[in-house]
């Protein structure tokens, strides 16, 4: 679809600036990353010198953390950038250009590539954590000769925080939730585009305190917490709690902009009957946040402060360990939809364009996006039916069962959608259908959690993990690589190499079934989850996963390379590669740094996903004078 | 250096867009501090105990109170247009959260956070006086951008509403934490 001469000639001259790349324009990230370190240490060692204690221990390392994160945060640029013209003082002209991308910057393009940069970073080194315990577990017994069971401990948590909440909970969301936000409403930007910005700076400490727990004694408790053992396994677990409520607040601060965005910027016409698919999936995971975060986040807290200020919120005499489980999973199992959501409508985003059809039955589809909302908020609590009383568990059972009907419904559109459809069988549209068969998998067997007799025997052990790993890996990160190579033609202007993205497709797909499936056995066969050492009659198996495993890691390489490749070298994308109908395919690829400049105006006259032969533009563009 | 040297055209939406929105961030302050308060009963027990500060209580809930009449001064003002004496009731208002914030450190203690009362006061107080911090922020950088660049402070006048609106939850906030800890 051509863009329209009226916006031909709007967006002409307002690229942004084209200038080479410099190293010195990295250097505001340089200055952020010694102002962080030296805020980090100059802090924990003044705290330790008052307290007569070492910088390990909870407070130094407490108040280290907070002062070296103000000191990063005000070397990343926000103080020039933001602080300084909201107090009054110079205004700082708004940088276009390259250099935009390795400082503070309000461009929520720029927010959102810093997104998967960082996502995919976070990716490989907790992908790398997966490794070592995949090798821990080729024998029976590891311990001599690689992790030792604290080490191990220690290793699981890192891996499994990093992956939730630094890379699921923003791949899909930030890294192209944020790109494509206010260009599928059709408006310039986000709501609060400095917030927006201020959201990813607060990601590289968290991640960097998780990752380097281990330093201070590392954490035993693996991604919960759990108290009281998180009171008594480790300084770690400091910089575990910590670095969840920063990656918490990262999220909450992109929630807030994504429903702003859609119920305030929405361009003239953009009913909400016409809202893209995918923006519904943003604004069911925008909703969770702002409304379930806060349970959770009190409860790091009060975790935290149990730790350093000698509160007995979870331990002592008048702890209540259970409480922490009720409050950290009231978030995080809706959480596991803040990365889901996303990724099914991402699915009905991509599948219509893809098939030229229409969503079918698309009010059903986004009735069960809010579906799966709020009921999602009532069921955390068939995490732990080992350890509630008897009268909550069938309640709990029939609620999380139920998430299974709107389930349904984003599977009926997407089936309905592709029935008589044309599909052409692009490395993102085969991506969808993998990440759909993989979730069919995580969905069904994960009926087996909610029905309490069956979990209350395969609670805990490999067949959680196999459940889990289908939802996420399975789901979210094929359904991420189908949007990274959807949209890396509207982000660099290149067609990423499609044979390289399915070889890479079905190498993924195949292994990773190779490394998960065989989990499911392992579970009913009585492997427990989180243990180093286990009985030799599971060796066979686990020595099948962990190859598996290795192949399916080391595949990775083939799409980190192919993106690196395309966007180097790749051809040259027409503006609408997939002939998509959607509003963001109406600006020139790459997008120039304003995508609506002042001068024209967009109007929505009809769905965007009408697919029929001669069936009329859904959006008009008219001049206009005074900008939107 | 590629510069955007005209109006800021990445940032356009509207003074009625940058108010509502402000709902969604105040909304989750809200929801999170009635977690807070809902874990009062949960931890804090059926009744106050003896030993709470209440007649600090008492003073800082009818300060809050009171600064009502400056909040709604500095919103008819705003409307109104009248930038500058908007920022006179920000002072005011400045003040009154100087005196919360101190007013809050001296209640610590009264009773020994390793109680299931004084953790639970200890830590909801002080996160509602992070609140009171950020506001004082807020005031503050609306005092100063009004002082310094009256212009900019009138283009951005959603900027000093929302400030307002703020202190208005404020209000509101300590009101109920007051009545959670201090009254039930």
């Amino acid at each position: 679809m051509a863009t329209t001469g009226v916006q031909g000639r709007a967006v002409e001259g307002t690229g942004g600036g084209g200038e080479p790349f410099a190293w010195s324009m990295v250097l505001p990230l340089v200055r952020a990353g010694f102002m962080g370190f030296t805020g980090y240490f100059a802090a924990a060692w003044i705290t330790a010198m008052i307290g007569h204690t070492v910088i390990v221990n909870p407070l130094p390392a407490t108040v280290g953390y907070v002062v070296g994160l103000l000191a990063w945060l005000a070397g990343s640029g926000i103080w020039d950038g933001w602080i300084r013209r909201a107090f009054g003082g110079a205004e700082a002209p708004a940088l276009t250009g390259v250099e935009r991308y390795f400082r503070f910057s309000s461009d929520p393009k720029a927010t959102a590539v810093r997104y998967v940069i960082f996502n995919v970073l976070a990716f490989f080194f907790a992908g790398l954590a997966a490794m070592a315990i995949r090798i821990e577990l080729l024998t029976p017994d590891s311990t001599k000769w690689w992790l030792s069971e604290v080490h191990y401990n220690q290793t699981f948590g890192i891996h499994g925080l990093m992956m939730l909440l630094a890379v699921a909970a923003s791949a899909i969301v930030g890294g192209m939730g944020y790109y494509l936000l206010p260009m599928m409403l059709g408006a310039r930007t986000v709501i609060f585009p400095r917030l927006l910005g201020l959201s990813w700076w607060l990601l590289p400490p968290a991640a960097v305190a998780v990752f380097m727990s281990p330093l201070i004694g590392g954490f035993q408790t693996g991604w919960w917490g759990y108290p009281p053992l998180a009171q008594n396994s480790g300084s770690g677990i400091v910089f575990y709690t910590l670095g969840a409520a920063t990656l918490l607040t990262s999220s909450l601060l992109g929630g807030i902009n994504i429903i702003g965005t859609i119920v305030y910027m929405r361009a003239k016409g953009m009913s909400l009957g016409r809202i893209p698919m995918f923006l519904w999936g943003l604004f069911a995971a925008g909703t969770i946040l702002i409304v379930e975060a806060p349970a959770t986040f009190t409860g790091t807290l009060m975790d935290l402060s149990d730790m350093i200020l000698g509160s007995h919120f979870y331990t002592g005499p008048t702890g209540h360990p259970l409480a922490y489980d009720d409050q950290f999973w009231w978030l995080f199992h809706p959480e596991v939809y803040v990365f889901v959501l996303p990724a099914f409508a991402l699915w009905l985003e991509i599948l219509p364009a893809a098939a030229q059809r229409p969503v079918f039955a698309r009010n059903w589809g986004i009735a069960g996006i809010l579906g799966i909302t709020m009921i999602g908020a009532m069921v955390g609590v068939h995490h732990y039916f080992t350890a509630v009383s008897d009268e909550r568990m069938p309640i709990f059972m029939t609620l999380t069962e139920t998430i299974s009907i709107p389930s349904g419904f984003v599977f009926l559109c997407a089936l309905g959608t592709l029935w008589g459809g044309r599909l052409r069988l692009t490395s993102p549209a085969l991506l969808c259908l993998m990440a759909m068969m993989n979730f069919l998998i995580g969905g069904l067997t994960g009926i087996f959690n909610a029905d309490v007799p069956a979990d209350l025997q395969l609670h805990n052990t490999y067949w959680v993990i196999g459940h889990f790993h289908y939802t996420i890996l399975g789901s979210v990160i094929f359904s991420w690589l189908a949007g990274l190579y959807w949209w890396f033609p509207k982000v660099t202007g290149r067609l990423v190499n499609e044979f390289w993205a399915k070889f890479h497709a079905w190498w993924f797909f195949i292994f990773f079934n190779m490394t998960f499936l065989p989990m499911f056995i392992l579970g009913i066969e009585g492997m427990n989850r989180r243990i180093a050492v286990y009985l030799p009659y599971l060796h066979p198996l686990n020595e099948f996963v962990s190859i598996s495993s290795f192949f399916l890691g080391a595949g990775f390489l083939i799409p980190a390379a192919n993106l690196f490749f395309s966007w180097r070298s790749g051809k040259k994308a027409p503006q609408n590669p997939w002939g998509s109908k959607s509003l963001e395919w109406h600006s020139p690829s790459p997008t120039p740094y304003i995508v609506f400049p002042e001068g024209s105006e967009v109007t929505v006259v009809g769905p965007n996903d009408n697919y029929a032969a001669g069936a009329p533009e859904p959006f008009v563009w008219a001049p206009t004078t005074a900008g939107k | 250096m590629a510069v955007e040297m005209a109006r800021p055209l990445m940032d356009p939406a509207p003074e009625r867009a940058k108010r509502g929105a402000f709902f969604f961030p105040m909304m989750f302050m809200g929801i999170l501090s009635a977690a807070w308060f809902l874990a009062r009963f949960m931890w804090g027990g059926t009744s106050v105990p003896k030993g709470v500060d209440m007649g600090m209580g008492i003073g800082l809930t009818v300060l809050m109170l009171l600064s009502i009449g400056p909040m709604l001064g500095a919103r008819g003002k705003l409307n109104r247009g009248e930038d500058a004496g908007a920022i006179g009731n920000f002072a005011i208002l400045m003040v009154v959260a100087i005196l919360m914030i101190a007013g809050i450190i001296s209640t610590w203690g009264a009773i020994p956070i390793g109680t299931g009362y004084g953790g639970i006061y200890d830590v909801t107080s002080g996160w509602i006086g992070l609140y009171f911090v950020g506001g004082l922020l807020g005031l503050l950088a609306s005092f100063m951008k009004g002082k310094r660049v009256p212009e900019r402070f009138r283009n951005e006048r959603w900027v000093a509403h929302n400030v307002v609106s703020f202190w208005g939850e404020l209000v509101l906030l300590w009101t109920a934490f007051f009545v959670v800890f201090y009254l039930l």
